[in-house]
């Protein structure tokens, strides 16, 4: 609120994290209304896509989907669209299905209800019908929007900050943010040392999301490795310390930064045909770039 | 596959040099009163909370009384609360609005700050980064608003808010 140029900025815990919200331009008054809707539309789809709350679009869908057909609410399709999407043009390797590897792992509470013995299912056990409509080929699938319902909100934040006027802003949901109306540069924290940032970079209405192994949290004690899985083996990532996505929607950036920390190198392609870029961190201390954006950074510093 | 680059000048590390490295202040008392309970006159409870109701609120909530939070009582009712809760990896002032039955209103991050003190000032787990460290115009302090990174936990916060509606249970209904 005491900040330079007449930006009004704001912080609630929402999705599981710290989501900042900051409208610059307009009187105070005014920015705190857009600010209020732009958080009203955030808890929207939280509602809608927790894995945690049962009584969530997202909840309903993982208990009666392998039954029937179950019609799902517009945005929780958009994000099954996308989600879809990402995952044939990666060729499998982003697939939001994973929830019974974390539960097995203990990211997420719940036992996986995979049988023992099973196969795991993945997203070509998932339907997305005419309508709305979402059905399971077969039991034991089980969705966690967690990849991507956090870039969803950001991009839904950002619009309701427009539609109220506001001529620049950002939404920010713990690292993956989203801004508009004018640059503004993002730190991107250094993945063997969070507290510090290891670089800074000019971003123009567009997303940038982070994936890293620093933060992870898990429900049972254990080595602090991010849950990502890797839908083909069911193992975590170890290649890649922390990859960061710049894309024109936060729910793309957000989807890719997984198929980054999966794939390293080889997640180019991907990236390329969504038109985003990456800056990854092996563990072995490379820090690499993608073309593209190397060029119009190298142009930039 | 070899059309990924490096950066010539390598990554930069930067440390400040004292922590905390990251953090912003949102919110005043007097402006997150004014967010949460727009037009609305807040004075100060002026209560004390005694030994028993500290404990029983500990008990309630599963987490520490370290500091009395602030509490004002709303007119027309309701309540507003100033807490502060400390994660692994951040120290958070918090406001929380409940109406007059206890129940949440609403919720504001009124100051947010990474604090490693420890870590960062151990000369000697420090010394282990100097190698990589550039010449780096970017610095922490004032000019870092936005960071990109994965995601930070509010849990420690959902834990607050849940010890604020004890503190209402116990010393205000």
């Amino acid at each position: 609120m005491t900040s330079r140029s007449s930006e009004v900025r704001r912080a609630r815990p929402l999705l599981g994290t710290f989501v900042e919200i900051a409208a610059g331009g307009l009187p105070e008054g005014e920015a705190h209304r857009a600010i209020e809707a732009a958080f009203a539309v955030v808890e929207e789809v939280q509602r809608r896509m927790s894995f945690h709350d049962p009584e969530s679009m997202l909840s309903r869908l993982n208990r009666e989907a392998a039954r029937r057909a179950v019609q799902v609410d517009a945005w929780t399709f958009r994000v099954l669209a996308a989600a879809a999407e990402v995952h044939r043009v990666s060729e499998g390797v982003f697939d939001v299905t994973v929830a019974p590897h974390l539960q097995a792992l203990g990211f997420l509470p719940g036992d996986a209800p995979a049988a023992a013995g099973a196969p795991f299912a993945s997203f070509a056990d998932v339907q997305l019908l005419p309508d709305r409509h979402v059905r399971f080929r077969r039991a034991g699938v089980c969705l966690d929007l967690g990849g991507i319902a956090k870039g969803f909100a950001v991009d839904r934040a950002v619009a309701a900050l427009r539609r109220a006027g506001v001529p620049r802003g950002l939404v920010n949901a713990g690292g993956d943010l989203r801004v508009f109306g004018g640059e503004q540069r993002v730190a991107i924290r250094h993945p063997e040392l969070p507290q510090a940032a290891h670089r800074s970079l000019p971003l123009r209405n567009a997303a940038l999301a982070t994936s890293a192994h620093y933060f992870a949290e898990r429900w049972q004690p254990g080595q602090t490795l991010a849950p990502i899985i890797d839908p083909h083996t069911g193992q975590r990532v170890t290649q890649v310390l922390s990859a960061t996505v710049r894309a024109r929607q936060a729910m793309l950036a957000d989807a890719l930064t997984k198929v980054v920390m999966l794939r390293g190198e080889a997640a180019l392609a991907t990236l390329q045909h969504f038109s985003a870029d990456a800056i990854f961190f092996t563990t072995s201390g490379e820090e690499r770039c993608s073309p593209r954006w190397h060029a119009a950074l190298e142009l930039s510093s | 596959m070899s059309d990924w680059k490096t950066f010539a000048v390598p990554a930069a590390l930067v440390l400040s040099t004292s922590a905390p490295c990251f953090g912003t202040v949102y919110f005043t008392a007097d402006q997150a009163q004014k967010a949460i309970f727009p037009g609305a006159t807040c004075t100060p409870w002026g209560g004390k909370l005694t030994a028993d109701q500290k404990k029983a609120i500990e008990k309630a909530s599963d987490l520490r009384l370290r500091k009395d939070p602030q509490v004002w009582r709303v007119a027309g009712g309701g309540w507003f609360i100033v807490d502060e809760v400390l994660g692994k990896h951040e120290y958070i002032t918090f406001a929380v609005g409940l109406t007059a039955s206890g129940a949440v209103k609403q919720i504001e991050i009124m100051e947010y700050r990474e604090s490693y003190g420890g870590e960062v000032r151990d000369a000697k787990w420090r010394a282990q980064f100097t190698g990589k460290t550039a010449k780096d115009p970017l610095r922490l302090d004032q000019d870092v608003k936005n960071i990109s990174g994965a995601t930070l936990s509010s849990r420690h916060v959902t834990e607050g808010v849940r010890r604020a509606c004890a503190l209402y249970d116990i010393a205000l209904k």
